[in-house]
This record gives structure tokens, sequence and C-alpha cells, in this order.
């Protein structure tokens, strides 16, 4: 007896050992999500399988999204900029952040993003969870700490509940915002525009300038927005007017390489009527500014997007095609999506 | 912590057995003794002292003096392509910082815990040119290895779990998050070139993305971190004394470096830079490349024991 005693007295001191006592997590019935995925999407980003949506990590997060004590003198949220009557983008040219600071690019709509492979203009992150400490350090942005919000989180006292209900404890941390907000990220599917239900048979059909759109479309704008996603997730330099500040050298800030100065993610078009303007730091005030750019004409680089080049640095429009391609992309706005 | 926890199992023990010897409580009470002490990580080597690392930004063998656009007493250099230059910020991080024993035996110092073993030095605040390595064992040290910058699996900041130092890089004086990318700035400097002091703005991070510390996994980006080896003069024997070593940063280097001689101009003396291939070439000229060049700028002028 007094063997076993001593031998557990030395496991237990050993035990202590440890900085921390384990401690079993509660059960709480907090049942997985499903992603509806829609027909012909590409493969989820890898990292969803890492952290599948949960039914109080969604909750979570959508509250943490909207939470404007996340920002320094809580004045901004998530929402502030990704607004969902926007199809979580905004119609600012370029981002306004904490006492009305303008950041470097135009607000990206967070839409379908648990189908991308990279975020932001440049694809700097390539999952979603390594994201939101972007925004929350930025100054120009919301120009706070993770260990400021932290604090501000625990003082409220009904988050713990929240964490409790999503991950098992109340211990708020870094990884647990960070993974609650992508969840939440992951169920912005949008697929339910015109053009989703022309194509699922489900009654609708393309006007006959929308029809026409869809043809130019196919011949003249494909081969970069293309997928079910209007994009090919590529980056490319387009010849746009570019941003002059110092701060911007496109996708090569990220990889170094020259080739990819000024190259930006090509971006989805879902959603597009919602987003004006248009261009990386909102160049373009309407989708007819943009199409009359590419059709008189773009800055030419040695970088110059290789398709662009062999059509004499233009997409040569008459005006009829630019009509019908506007009707078209606004066949893929989802109404329902953006809540209205 | 621990204390309490002993107490709990000794009474939790007197209440299962009430019985219970004195001996076998001594006994108890030895092993609570012996496992308090394997709880501790230094008792191997009970005698230790300090190492001050004390660095000495030069250009060439003149100690920098800041100063602004027009200053008369900032120190001027001159680059290889004839460019006349100077600094009115210079800053830069060191971590991961190894010291190496006459027989080749490696002592890493707090290397996974910037709190404990990464600063910033800040050529604009004296006591930051010195570092003060703690409790290191006695012995005879012939080599001395650190990091310029953060490696890529603690770059990340991370707030949680290193406070102080994200504190110490982040202050508004100090500026060294590069917020965009989530790590550190690892070189900041701010300065003047040109007869007509055109600006010169120079900072170096990484970007890389993948798993930290896994590299297969980077699929993009620039790794900017770079390991420094550098031989001591004389071995520091850290006994009764605690040796002071001093470390020359020749940022005439900057320019004029080892791998790369850069003339600055437009497209690479402000941020811009920060795109492109450009920095990896002043990363390369201030912390070598990695493999024929494993010192950079650095070298060290004296070891005092």
């Amino acid at each position: 007896m007094k063997k076993v005693l001593l031998i557990l007295s030395i496991f237990l001191l050993l035990l202590s050992c440890n900085r921390e006592d384990i401690i079993e997590p509660m059960p709480y019935d907090n049942p997985e999500i499903p992603l509806n995925i829609p027909h012909g999407f590409p493969p989820l980003n890898p990292s969803v399988d890492g952290n599948r949506p949960t039914k109080y990590g969604v909750e979570l997060g959508a509250k943490l999204f909207n939470e404007k004590k996340i920002s320094g003198n809580n004045t901004i949220s998530c929402s502030s900029c990704h607004n969902q009557s926007s199809a979580f983008a905004d119609n600012n040219v370029q981002a306004i952040g904490i006492h009305g600071r303008v950041g470097l690019r135009n607000t990206p709509p967070i839409q379908n993003l648990a189908f991308m492979k990279f975020y932001n203009w440049d694809g700097n992150k390539l999952t979603l969870e390594s994201q939101p400490l972007v925004p929350i350090i930025t100054q120009e942005e919301m120009n706070s700490s993770i260990m400021e919000v932290i604090g501000k989180l625990r003082n409220g006292g009904e988050y713990r509940e929240l964490f409790r209900k999503a991950f098992g404890d109340e211990n708020i941390t870094p990884d647990r915002i960070y993974r609650s907000i992508a969840q939440y990220e992951y169920t912005l599917i949008s697929a339910n525009s015109k053009y989703d239900k022309v194509k699922r048979n489900e009654g609708e059909a393309f006007t006959e300038s929308e029809a026409r759109g869809y043809q130019v479309f196919q011949q003249k704008c494909e081969s970069c927005h293309s997928t079910e996603l209007f994009t090919d997730q590529s980056f490319r330099n387009v010849g746009f007017p570019p941003n002059t500040s110092t701060e911007e050298a496109g996708r090569a800030r990220v990889t170094g390489i020259p080739a990819d100065y000024m190259s930006f993610r090509v971006p989805s078009l879902r959603n597009a009527e919602y987003t004006a303007p248009y261009g990386s730091f909102g160049q373009f005030p309407t989708l007819k500014a943009v199409l009359d750019y590419f059709d008189n004409g773009v800055l030419d680089a040695d970088n110059l997007d290789p398709i662009l080049k062999e059509n004499g640095n233009r997409i040569l429009l008459i005006e009829q095609e630019k009509e019908d391609i506007i009707s078209f992309i606004k066949t893929l706005s989802d109404s329902t999506f953006v809540g209205k | 912590m621990i204390k309490i926890i002993i107490k709990g199992s000794i009474l939790h023990q007197k209440t299962k057995n009430s019985k219970m010897k004195t001996s076998t409580k001594y006994s108890i009470l030895f092993v609570a003794i012996s496992a308090l002490i394997s709880c501790s990580k230094d008792n191997d080597n009970p005698v230790a002292n300090n190492i001050t690392l004390h660095f000495n930004n030069t250009f060439k063998n003149t100690t920098i003096v800041l100063g602004d656009a027009a200053s008369s007493t900032a120190t001027a250099n001159t680059s290889a392509e004839g460019q006349i230059h100077h600094f009115s910020e210079l800053k830069y991080v060191v971590s991961n910082i190894r010291l190496v024993k006459a027989d080749g035996s490696e002592i890493p110092y707090n290397i996974s815990d910037l709190d404990k073993g990464a600063t910033v030095v800040d050529h604009s605040k004296a006591q930051t040119l010195d570092y003060v390595l703690t409790n290191i064992p006695v012995g005879e040290y012939r080599q001395f290895k650190f990091g310029l910058g953060v490696k890529p699996e603690l770059n990340t900041l991370d707030e949680a779990r290193f406070p102080n130092f994200y504190a110490q890089a982040g202050a508004n004086d100090t500026e060294m998050h590069w917020e965009w990318g989530t790590g550190y700035r690892f070189t900041k400097i701010e300065g003047f070139y040109d007869s007509d002091h055109k600006e010169l703005s120079i900072h170096t991070g990484s970007t890389v993305e993948g798993t930290n510390g896994e590299p297969d996994t980077y699929t993009q980006g620039v790794d900017a971190y770079r390991d420094i080896t550098l031989t001591l003069p004389n071995n520091a024997v850290v006994g009764r004394n605690a040796p002071r070593i001093t470390i020359n940063a020749d940022f005439d280097k900057l320019l004029s470096g080892k791998t790369n001689t850069i003339t600055l101009g437009a497209g690479n003396a402000t941020p811009s830079i920060h795109t492109a291939a450009n920095m990896v070439l002043f990363v390369d000229n201030l912390g070598g490349n990695g493999s024929s060049d494993i010192s950079g700028m650095f070298s060290v002028s004296s070891v005092e024991n």
C-alpha cells in the first residue's frame, strides 16, 4: 500500500512539472455545419479541413466580424469595410479605417473564399486563419493588437460563453479568434445568381442582351475570368493605371520576383455589380469605365499579360458588346447573398 | 504552483491513510524535493556568468553618427559607386543566438523565446547597443552565431507568446512590425544619399508563406532571415569574469557588400524595394548570402575577458 502511494505521489509530482492542468473538454453539442459546395466550384482551400465550420464557431465568428472592439478606438469592425449589401466589400475607392485613414487598396469582397487559394490583391495570405491579424494591427485599418482585443473581449462577459460553446471552454485565445472568423467566412458562399439558376435549369433564361454578352465574355474575358468563380486565381499585370504609393508593387511585394511587379489577383466577377469602384485601388468608377479602358488600350510594361500583348495591348470591343457584357455580368449578382 | 500541488498530494495521502508513518512522509518529502530540482533546467552547470554583446555600428572603422538631411555632424560615407550617404535611423533585429565552446559544443541562448533571446538594436538608443546574455555556463567560447532577423518559425507577430519583444519591436519610435506580412521588420534604415540628400528608406523582412519552420511547405515569398557565424579573435572565457564581445556592424557593406555592389536610385532607394529582388540584394550584403558569405557586414573586433 505504501509503495503504491509512493508511486502515486511521484506520479502526481511529475505531473506537477507540467505548466497547466489538463482540463477535460466539456461535452457540448456543437455540430459541424456542412458546406453546400456549388456544382462546378473549384476544390476547397486545404485549410478548411483543419477548421471545419461549426454551429457556434460560425456564430462567434459572425459576432466578431461585426465587433468594433477589435479596433484600437472601438470604431471599426470587419464589416465596416466588408459590408454585406456590397457583397462584403464597400464602395470606397480605397479602404477607410480608423480615424478616417485611407488604406493602400480597394476592399475586396468576402465571398466564396473557401474555394480560393490566395487571399488579398497580392495573394500574400494562403489561409484565412492567418488573415485577420493583418487588419487588426495595420495602422490604416484597426490599429490595435491581438492582446488588446482579447483584453476587451474578456471584459465583456458575453464572449466567454460564446467561446465556451464554440471551443469547449471560456479561454479567449488569438487562435480561436482567427479560427472562428475564418469559419464564418467559409460559410459566405454566393451561388444563387440568375446565371446559376440558368445553369441549373431552374426555369430562368438569359435575355437577348445577356446571352450575347455571355458569348462575347467567353471570347474576350474568360481566359482570365474563368471557372465558376469567374477568376482563374492567377496574378497578372493588365496595364491598369498604377498606384503611385511607394508601398505598392503588386504581387512582387510578396514574391520578390520582378516579373510579378504590379501584378494583381484576377478578381472574381460574381456580385461585381455591387462592388464598384473597380481596380486594385478603385481606378474605375464603373464597369463601363473598365471596358472602355481595355478597349482604348492599356499601359505597356515588360511583364504585361501575354494575352494583352498578343492583342496589341487592348481588348477591342464595340459599344454594343460592352453593354451586353455588362448585362451578362449583372446576371452574376446574387441578391439573396447581399440581403437585398 | 508546484508547492501547492505537493501539499495537496500529501493531504490527499493523509485522508486516504491516516496511519501513514513519519518515515513515509519523509520519503515523500524527499521525492518532492528531488522532483522540484528536476523541474529546473540549469543545475548541471552550477557556475555561470554573463556575456555582454556590444554592437558597434560603423561605416568602415568610424562609428556612425545619425543625422537629418542637412546635418553637419552625421557620419557621411561614400559607396564603391561613389554615392555619398548618411543615416537618420538605424535598427536591426538580433535573435537565435548560439555560443560555440572551444570543444565545438553549441550553447543555444533562448533561441525559441523572443522575449528572452531577441532584441532590437537601435543606434539612437545607447542602452540597446549592449545586449547582456545571462547565465552562460563557464567555459571557453570560440565562436558566436546569431540571426539577423527572426527565423521563419517565430516570425509571426505572436503577441500572446512573446509580449515583451512584440512591444519592444512595435513601439512608436521603433516600428519594427511589418503589418501586412504579419512578421517583424529585420532591418530599418532611413537616411539620405547624393549631394541633394534624396531620401533612402531600406526595410527588410520575410514574406514566406507555408507551415512555419517547414521550408518544404514554403510556397511563395522571400526569406530575409540570415544566419551569421563569427569566429572570435581570442576565446571568450566565462568564469569569474563576464566577457564583453564587441561586434562591428559595418554599414558600408549595405551598398558595397561582398555579394552585391548597389547604386541607389528611384527604383530601389525607397520602400518600393519591398518589392523586389532589390530587397534581397541589400539583405545579402547585410547578412551574407547564407553560402559563400556567412558573416555579411558583421565581424568581431574584440573580446575582453
